[in-house]
C-alpha cells in the first residue's frame, strides 16, 4: 500500500485515542485533491512533503506539520517531564490563582458541549482542509475533555469509557497536542453557532496557554521571539529605541518623496490627545501605512505622538493568544507609557489583535488608575470614518476608481463589533467597493489569526497557505469574479486594516502567484484615504508595486 | 414500590432544587473572566448588524444601554425554536432535538399543572393539561428514539457520542416511553395520575398501575440525575450566553467590576514555565520582564 493510500485510510479512521499512538506516522495527511476547491484559481503549488530531517527530530505526527518544532524526548526521563507537566497544567487551569482569567469559560466549554457537530462547518481550516477529522472545532476539545476525566474526575476513575474517559497521556499524546492546540486560528466563528455557548477556541486558546505557561513551549515567533523579546527589547520585532528614530526618520524622508510634502511625525509629544501605537511589523514590511496615518493625522489636525519607549512603540500583544502573564506584562507597559505621557487617549493602528488585546481583553487585567476609564483605548477605525464624516479632509473618491472587497480582520468585528466605520470609509472613498461573502461578524477568518501569520518557521507557512488562507482565497476571487482578468482590469485591491492579516494575505498571494495572474494586490484602509486626498496631487498606491 | 415512588417524588424535587440553586451558585462564585464577548451580541443597540459601542469616538465617556429584550428574544428562539440547531446543523438533528426539547417542556408544565389542579382543586384546566401530558409523551418519545438513532446510525455523530450520552437519551427516552405505555395501557390514565400526584402533593399516597409507578419513578430518577449531568446545559446557557458571550460591562475606576479585578489580581500563581515567576500575585507578576532574569 502506498503511504498516499495508507494516510487516507488513516484520515478516515482517526480517533480521540490516535492522539496517543506511537511512531511518527501522522494522523493525517492532506493532499491537493482532498483540499476544498476553489474557482478561478486553476494550476497551484503541490503540497511539499514533511521534510525527513524534521520528522526526525521534532514533532510532526499530528498531520506532517511543525509550528512548534518540539524536540522528541530522548530520555525516559523527558518523557515523563513532559507527561507530568502536561498533567499539572492542566489541573491548573482550572484552579482560581492560577487561570482566574478564564476558568469560567472554560470549565462551561468544558463540560456543556453535547456533541451535536453544528459547529464543524463554521470552521474555515476544517472546510479547506476537505474536513480532516484532527480539525473540526470539537476533536481537539473533546480530546482534552476524555483526559481530564480520565485523570481527575471521581466518574472518569470509576466509570472510564462509559463516561469518555479514555484517552491515555503519553508523550506522544502531549506533543501532539501542543502542535493540535495551533491548527484553530480562535477565530471564533464556530462558537457564533454554538446553541449552547460551547467555545471551542477558548478550549485551544487555554490548551496553548497550559503549554505556555507550565512547559514554556510555545512558538518561537510568538513567546521567545514575541513576548520575551517585545518586553526586553521593546519589539517582537527586535526594533528596540534607536530603531524607532531610524524608521520614524526614514517614514518622514518617504512622505516627503511619496506626496511631496513635508510632514513632522511627532514622537513623546507630552500632553498630546492620542497616543497612536501601531504593530512594530508595519515600519518595518508596509511603511507606508504608519506614514498614511501620520499623513491623515497632520492633515485632518489631530493632536497626536508615537511613543519611543520600549514596548510603546509597537502594539503587538501575542500573549493573547496562548499567555495571560505575558499579555498583562505588554498590557501594563503600554498603560504605564500612555500615562506617563498624559495623553488623553490611546489609538491602536491597524491591527486586530493588538486592538482586542489592548481594549478588550487588557480591560479586565488593568484596575484603578489604569482602568478603561482612566486610560481610553479605541480602535482606529471610528476616528479614521471620522476624519471622512467631518470633512476634516477632502477626499476624491474617482481617484481609487478600481475593484476593492473588504476582509474582516475577526479581533475587530467579531470579537469587539467593530464593523460599520470601515464600510462607511470604503463607500465614502472607494466607488467599486464590493462586500465579499460572507462579511462583517460572519467573517472568515484570513488563516493567520492567532499567530500564524509571524510564523515562518519549519513548514507551518505551508499549512497556513494551503488550509488557513485557502477560505479567503476563495472569498476575495469570487468578490472579483468579473474583474479577474488582468488586462483589463490591472489592479485589485483587497482592503485589509490590520497587520496580521495582511502578512497572511502577502504570503497567500504570493504563494498562489494571485498577483501575477490576476493583479490582486492587498493594503490597508489607510492608504486608501490617502490616495484619495484631494491635497495630494499624486497617487500614494503604489499600483505596478505587490510587496 | 409504591412508597418508594411516593417518598422519592419529595426527595427528588428537593435534591433537583437543590442542586440547581447549588451548581448556579458555584458557577455564579467563579471568578470574574476578562472579557470575552461575542458578536452579533443581542442586547447591543446595533445588534441587526453586529455592532457594537467600540465603533463610536469615545465611547467611554458616552452613556451606554443595553437592550434587554434582545436578549430575551434571542435566548427564546434557542430555548423554544433551537434556532442554531435548525439553520446551521448539517445532519439534520432539528427535528428530532426540537421534539425532544418541546417534549421536556411540556412534560414539566403537565406535572405542574397537576400540582396546580390539586393544590387549588381547579379541575377545570384538566383538558389542558391532559392535552400537554399527551403531547409531552409523544414528542419527547419521538424526538429522544430518533436522536439515539441519528446519532448511533452517523459515523461522524457516533464516533464523538460517548456512552453516557446514550445514557441521558435513553433515559429520557424511557421517562417519556413509559408515559406513552402508560396513556395507551391504563384505562382513564391521565386520572390516575392525576389522583397520584394529588396524593403526593398531600402525603396521602395513593396507589397506582405498576406502568404508572414506573413512570414516575424514571421521571423522579431523571430529576436527581440531571443537575450531575449534561442535560443540565438549560443552566449553563445562561452563563455562556449572558455571562460570557453578553457580557461586555467595561471597567470603570470604582465600579463592582475594578473591585473584582483588583481582588483578583492579588490572587497567587504557581505556573512553571521559565519566563514566570512562580508564587507571586498577579500584580507582582506583571512588573517582572522574564521571570528567568530571577533565577539568575
Amino acid at each position: 500500500m502506498s503511504t498516499a493510500a495508507a494516510r487516507a485510510i488513516a484520515k478516515k479512521r482517526v480517533s480521540f485515542k490516535d492522539i496517543s499512538r506511537p511512531g511518527d506516522e501522522p494522523l493525517c495527511w492532506a493532499e491537493l485533491d482532498d483540499l476544498m476547491g476553489v474557482p478561478y484559481l486553476g494550476e497551484e503549488p503541490p503540497v511539499e512533503p514533511t521534510p525527513q530531517k524534521f520528522v526526525e527530530k521534532y514533532e510532526t505526527s499530528l498531520d506532517g506539520y511543525c509550528c512548534i518544532g518540539i524536540p522528541k524526548p530522548q530520555t525516559k526521563e523527558e518523557e515523563d517531564f513532559l507527561v507530568r507537566r502536561f498533567l499539572s497544567g492542566l489541573e491548573k487551569l482550572f484552579t482560581s490563582g492560577d487561570s482566574w482569567t478564564f476558568q469560567q469559560v472554560l470549565r462551561l466549554s468544558f463540560d456543556y458541549c453535547v456533541k451535536c457537530q453544528t459547529c464543524a462547518d463554521a470552521c474555515h481550516a476544517y472546510i479547506a482542509s476537505g474536513r480532516q477529522e484532527i480539525y473540526r472545532p470539537t476533536y481537539r476539545s473533546e480530546i482534552l475533555r476524555r483526559i481530564w476525566k480520565k485523570y481527575f474526575t471521581p466518574e472518569g476513575r470509576l466509570l472510564g469509557g462509559f463516561v469518555g474517559a479514555d484517552v491515555e497521556v503519553n508523550w506522544r499524546t502531549v506533543t501532539r497536542l501542543a502542535e493540535l492546540g495551533h491548527r484553530c486560528t480562535l477565530c471564533r466563528r464556530c462558537a457564533q453557532r454554538c446553541p449552547i455557548g460551547v467555545d471551542n477556541a477558548i478550549i485551544a486558546r487555554e490548551l496553548r496557554k497550559l503549554f505556555s505557561q507550565e512547559l514554556g513551549i510555545a512558538p518561537v515567533e510568538i513567546l521567545e521571539k514575541g513576548c520575551v523579546q517585545h518586553l526586553r527589547v521593546g519589539s517582537s520585532t527586535g526594533m528596540n529605541p534607536p530603531g524607532l528614530k531610524d524608521a520614524v526618520e526614514f517614514m518622514e524622508d518617504d512622505i516627503g518623496d511619496r506626496i511631496g510634502k513635508k510632514v513632522k511625525i511627532p514622537v513623546d509629544k507630552k500632553g498630546a490627545d492620542i497616543l497612536l501605537i501601531h504593530n512594530a511589523g508595519e515600519f518595518l514590511s508596509w511603511p507606508e501605512n504608519p506614514e498614511a496615518f501620520a499623513i491623515l493625522f497632520d492633515a485632518a489636525g489631530i493632536s497626536w505622538t508615537l511613543s519611543s519607549e520600549p514596548v510603546g512603540y509597537d502594539a503587538v500583544n501575542y500573549g493573547l493568544w496562548n499567555d495571560d502573564v505575558e499579555l498583562a506584562r505588554v498590557a501594563l507597559r503600554h498603560t504605564q507609557i500612555a500615562k506617563k505621557l498624559g495623553v488623553k487617549k490611546v489609538v491602536i493602528g491597524e491591527c486586530g489583535h493588538a486592538t482586542k488585546a489592548y481594549v478588550v481583553i487588557a480591560d479586565r487585567v488593568l484596575a484603578g488608575d489604569l482602568s478603561s476609564s482612566e486610560i481610553p483605548r479605541e480602535s482606529c477605525l471610528p476616528i479614521l470614518w471620522e476624519i471622512i464624516r467631518s470633512g476634516a479632509i477632502k477626499f476624491d473618491s474617482s481617484r481609487n476608481n478600481f475593484p476593492v472587497t473588504l476582509h474582516d480582520p475577526c479581533n475587530m468585528v467579531r470579537a469587539m463589533g467593530i464593523v460599520q466605520p470601515q464600510r462607511l470609509a470604503l463607500k465614502a472613498i472607494a466607488p467599486q467597493f464590493r462586500e465579499m461573502a460572507p462579511n462583517g461578524v460572519f467573517n472568515y477568518c484570513c488563516g493567520g489569526g492567532s499567530g500564524y501569520a509571524i510564523i515562518q518557521s519549519y513548514n507551518f507557512p505551508q499549512w497556513r497557505n494551503k488550509m488557513g488562507f485557502r477560505m479567503k482565497m476563495r472569498q476575495t476571487l469570487e468578490a472579483f469574479k468579473n474583474e479577474l482578468d488582468p488586462e483589463k482590469y490591472p489592479f485589485k485591491y483587497l482592503c485589509a486594516p490590520c497587520s496580521n492579516c495582511k502578512g497572511t494575505i502577502r504570503d497567500g498571494i504570493t504563494h498562489y502567484g494571485l498577483w501575477d495572474r490576476f493583479r490582486l494586490n492587498y493594503g490597508g484602509l489607510v492608504e486608501l484615504m490617502v490616495n484619495a486626498m484631494v491635497d495630494i496631487d499624486r497617487p500614494f498606491i503604489e499600483y505596478d508595486d505587490f510587496h | 414500590m409504591d412508597v418508594t415512588v411516593f417518598c422519592l417524588a419529595w426527595i427528588s424535587v428537593v435534591l433537583f432544587i437543590f442542586m440547581v440553586v447549588y451548581r448556579f451558585v458555584k458557577f455564579n462564585s467563579m471568578p470574574l473572566h476578562l472579557r470575552w464577548e461575542l458578536y452579533p451580541l443581542p442586547l447591543e443597540p446595533k445588534h441587526h448588524y453586529g455592532g457594537s459601542f467600540m465603533e463610536e469616538l469615545d465611547y467611554v465617556r458616552k452613556p451606554r444601554h443595553h437592550e434587554r429584550i434582545g436578549g430575551i428574544l434571542d435566548m427564546a428562539s434557542e430555548v423554544f425554536y433551537l434556532k442554531k440547531v435548525k439553520e446551521y446543523n448539517r445532519f439534520g438533528m432539528w427535528p428530532f432535538s426540537f421534539s425532544m426539547h418541546w417534549g421536556i417542556y411540556l412534560l414539566f408544565v403537565w406535572l405542574f399543572l397537576l400540582v396546580v389542579e390539586g393544590l387549588f382543586n381547579w379541575y377545570a384546566i384538566a383538558p389542558l393539561t391532559n392535552v400537554c401530558g399527551a403531547v409531552a409523551f409523544i414528542l419527547g418519545a419521538f424526538g429522544s428514539l430518533f436522536l439515539i438513532l441519528k446519532r448511533a446510525g452517523n459515523e461522524e455523530l457516533a464516533s464523538y457520542t460517548a456512552p453516557v450520552d446514550y445514557f441521558n437519551l435513553l433515559l429520557l427516552l424511557a421517562v417519556f416511553g413509559t408515559g406513552l405505555i402508560a396513556w395507551f395501557t391504563v384505562p382513564s390514565y391521565f386520572d390516575v395520575a392525576r389522583s397520584y400526584v394529588a396524593g403526593v402533593i398531600r402525603f396521602q399516597p395513593v396507589s397506582a398501575p405498576f406502568i404508572v409507578l414506573l413512570n414516575f419513578l424514571l421521571f423522579e430518577l431523571f430529576l436527581i440525575y440531571m443537575p450531575f449531568s449534561k442535560l443540565f446545559h438549560y443552566m449553563a446557557k445562561y452563563f455562556t450566553f449572558d455571562k460570557i458571550f453578553w457580557d461586555d460591562i467595561l471597567n470603570v475606576k470604582g465600579s463592582w467590576v475594578d473591585k473584582r479585578v483588583t481582588s483578583q489580581l492579588s490572587y497567587k500563581l504557581t505556573w512553571s514555565a521559565p519566563h514566570v515567576v512562580p508564587n507571586k500575585t498577579w500584580a507582582e507578576e506583571v512588573e517582572f520582564v522574564d521571570g528567568r532574569d530571577i533565577a539568575q
